[in-house]
């Protein structure tokens, strides 16, 4: 896994640098946009991080041309600024991903883990919380290897909830999920299959928290 | 004893009335003189005809001198409308002849013909005329003396009379132009009373030019002036809040990398004397990170004078529901137990959402932030008398009545809840709220401890929407 790092501040290049060469990438680091340019034109990488506010050639000019040469690598861009406009701009040029300074080490470290593996499964079909993975192509569930039974609105229920995994989901997002196999699904369905999951997921500590008035939540992966 | 205070209405007005009294003071003088004059005149002729009369009847007998009057006429000279009339009638030696005895005698008795005097007589001011007629017995020198009083009070009523007919209309002209004075001084003042309730009406943020049209020429001066003043101040700001929004984003990125590494070393570091210092450290960088954020958010929320933040319709309801939501993963990370409730549907403001937000983060943050390991945390929309109200409340150590004023200030924060809080987050909130023309309250929880925010917003008085953003 190849990373490049553009970023002119040297402190932060420097930690962003050891720390994801301490999880094992391999990590290159220019701090201008027309070096960033210039190395992102002549070799491929896994992933970049871009600062925005570079001097000369800054961060969404680099990712402008990174885009118009055709590259899909993501990029998580890294701004000083967070105001609504300068974050949508960004996202809007073609970054996948975005981070305010002053950021969480291990946030980021956990985004560029994500970003990675998005990038080189092309949107997978399995999903991983600890034990359980979720095969979504092939609608089934395996719990430490072993096939869980479960019905095809438990499946989906815990699809949604496993895709937000340490988010809120609310019942309309779990409904909407589930509307259109059959008949629409009320919000006390909802919590008969909240329920059900809970009691086949329970025994592998994986548990779904109910938060008041807003839905539910698959507790994190301590793992993940 | 207060002063009383100067208005250019009490000062105008006084300006004509003290004049004004003073020549009415001096003009009534005058009257009084003029009308005594003219009546004095009138009776005076009056009283030298009865003068005259009695003198025609003054005949001389075997030189002895007598007065032929009928009894008849004396009863006429007694019992006049006017007041009664006193006469005496002495001969060339002072010698009584008849009448009333003790008339006083003229001031000078060898002067003219016809004299008047005034004088006091049985105790009452009158008035004398004095005649002097010759003897018909044709020696020169003896002369007879009719003398005629007349009780001053009629005529002294009559001269009161004429003053008060021609002072009066004076008096009513003066309180008339007063009172138009009056009138046209508020008219002339009412442009500065619209003026007045334009600038209260405004927010403190509303810094643009105050409306010339309307105002008197007189006044467009000042106005300008201030309207200078204003555009200078609302300069000054803009220049203030440019360089606190760009001094924070300054901050950042040293504080990125303070940030970056220290956390690479925390977990390089053996456990021991580094380790602790490298978690002090640590918890000083997230402590600046939070004030450099909350600096940027009220930068943003103070908007510089003339830009107007992206106003619409939006719905509380939701916007609270995705942001608590947002929330609760760090809520589950301190143990506490966050949750939302609403009694309506939707809940439409018309508001920047950015900035809305903004404030519901900075509360969150605060009650997440004070509640202990264990506690709850409640977002709440409800309606207060139709206006849409959005509460947070939690059940935490809540705030001591005393400070509940001062936590609205920037900077303050309450002794002893030991979180590492910088005192920002209350004086966003109110920024926020103001700008949306809603009101904060601070209010103890209903059940123990802990504390409710509520912001009350004014009512949506547009169409209803079904969603917003």
């Amino acid at each position: 896994m190849r990373i490049l790092i553009v970023e002119d501040d040297s402190v932060i290049a420097d930690g962003l640098t050891r720390s994801l060469r301490g999880a094992d990438y391999a990590v290159d680091c220019v701090n201008s946009g027309a070096e960033a340019d210039h190395v992102l034109a002549a070799q491929p990488y896994d992933l970049v991080i871009l600062d925005i506010g570079l001097p000369g050639l800054d961060g969404l000019e680099v990712l402008r041309r990174l885009r118009r040469r055709g590259a899909a690598v993501p990029v998580l861009m890294l701004t000083a600024r967070d105001s609504l406009t300068d974050r949508v701009k960004g996202l809007d040029i073609g970054a996948d991903d975005y981070m305010v300074k002053p950021f969480d080490l291990r946030e980021l470290e956990a985004r560029v883990r994500a970003l990675i593996r998005r990038g080189q499964s092309g949107g997978a079909s399995a999903l991983t919380h600890g034990s359980l993975v979720v095969d979504t192509a092939g609608r089934r569930a395996t719990l430490a290897g072993e096939t869980l039974e479960l019905s095809a609105r438990e499946l989906g229920v815990l699809e949604v909830l496993m895709m937000r995994s340490g988010r809120v989901v609310n019942k309309e997002q779990l409904a909407e999920q589930l509307y259109g196999w059959d008949e629409e699904v009320g919000p006390n369905a909802i919590e008969v299959y909240v329920h059900r999951l809970r009691r086949k997921l329970e025994p592998a500590g994986v548990s779904i928290r109910t938060i008041r008035g807003l839905g539910y939540l698959l507790e994190k992966d301590p793992n993940g | 004893m207060p002063r009383r205070q100067k208005t250019l209405r009490r000062q105008v007005l006084g300006w004509l009335f003290w004049p004004l009294l003073a020549l009415w003071s001096v003009s009534s003088v005058i009257d009084y003189d003029i009308a005594n004059r003219f009546v004095n005149l009138a009776y005076d002729r009056v009283l030298l005809e009865s003068a005259l009369d009695i003198g025609r009847q003054v005949k001389v007998l075997q030189d002895r001198i007598y007065v032929d009057l009928p009894e008849v006429a004396v009863q006429m000279l007694q019992s006049r409308e006017s007041g009664r009339l006193y006469y005496l009638v002495t001969g060339p030696k002072h010698e009584y002849i008849t009448g009333e005895p003790d008339l006083p005698p003229p001031p000078d008795p060898f002067s003219e013909r016809v004299n008047y005097y005034d004088e006091q007589y049985q105790g009452r001011p009158v008035r004398i005329v004095t005649l002097r007629l010759p003897l018909e017995t044709g020696k020169t020198e003896s002369m007879v003396m009719v003398q005629v009083a007349e009780n001053r009070a009629a005529r002294n009523e009559f001269a009161r009379q004429i003053l008060f007919r021609m002072v009066l209309p004076q008096a009513l002209l003066i309180i008339t132009a007063g009172l138009m004075l009056w009138y046209a001084v508020g008219r002339g003042l009412a442009p500065l009373g619209a003026l007045r309730r334009e600038i209260e009406s405004r927010s403190h943020r509303d810094l643009s030019a105050l409306p010339l049209e309307q105002t008197p020429q007189e006044v467009r001066p000042l106005i300008s002036a201030m309207n200078e003043l204003l555009a200078r101040l609302s300069l000054a700001l803009a220049a203030e809040q440019r360089f606190i929004a760009d001094a924070a984003h300054q901050l950042r990125t040293p504080i990125a990398g303070l940030k970056t590494q220290t956390e690479l070393a925390l977990r390089q570091a053996p456990a021991g004397e580094a380790h602790a210092t490298l978690t002090q450290l640590h918890s000083a960088t997230q402590q600046a990170t939070r004030l450099v954020n909350q600096l940027l958010s009220l930068a943003r929320a103070e908007p510089e004078t003339g830009r107007v933040h992206t106003v619409e319709p939006l719905d509380l309801v939701q916007l609270a529901r995705e942001a608590t939501a947002e929330w609760v993963p760090r809520a589950i990370e301190g143990n506490v137990d966050l949750g939302f409730d609403t009694d309506t549907e939707t809940a439409v403001v018309t508001g920047d959402p950015f900035l809305l937000r903004e404030m519901l983060n900075n509360l969150l943050d605060n009650a997440v932030r004070y509640t202990q390991s264990g506690g709850q945390v409640t977002v709440r929309v409800s309606r207060e008398a139709g206006k849409p109200r959005l509460s947070v409340e939690d059940n935490g150590p809540g705030i001591p009545e005393a400070e509940r004023d001062r936590v609205f200030e920037r900077f303050y924060r309450v002794l002893g809840t030991g979180a590492d809080g910088c005192g920002l987050g209350l004086a966003i909130v109110t920024e926020i709220a103001q700008s949306h023309g809603a009101t904060v309250k601070l209010t103890p929880a209903p059940t123990g401890t802990g504390t409710i925010v509520s912001v009350v917003f004014p009512a949506w008085v547009g169409h209803p929407v079904s969603a917003a953003r």
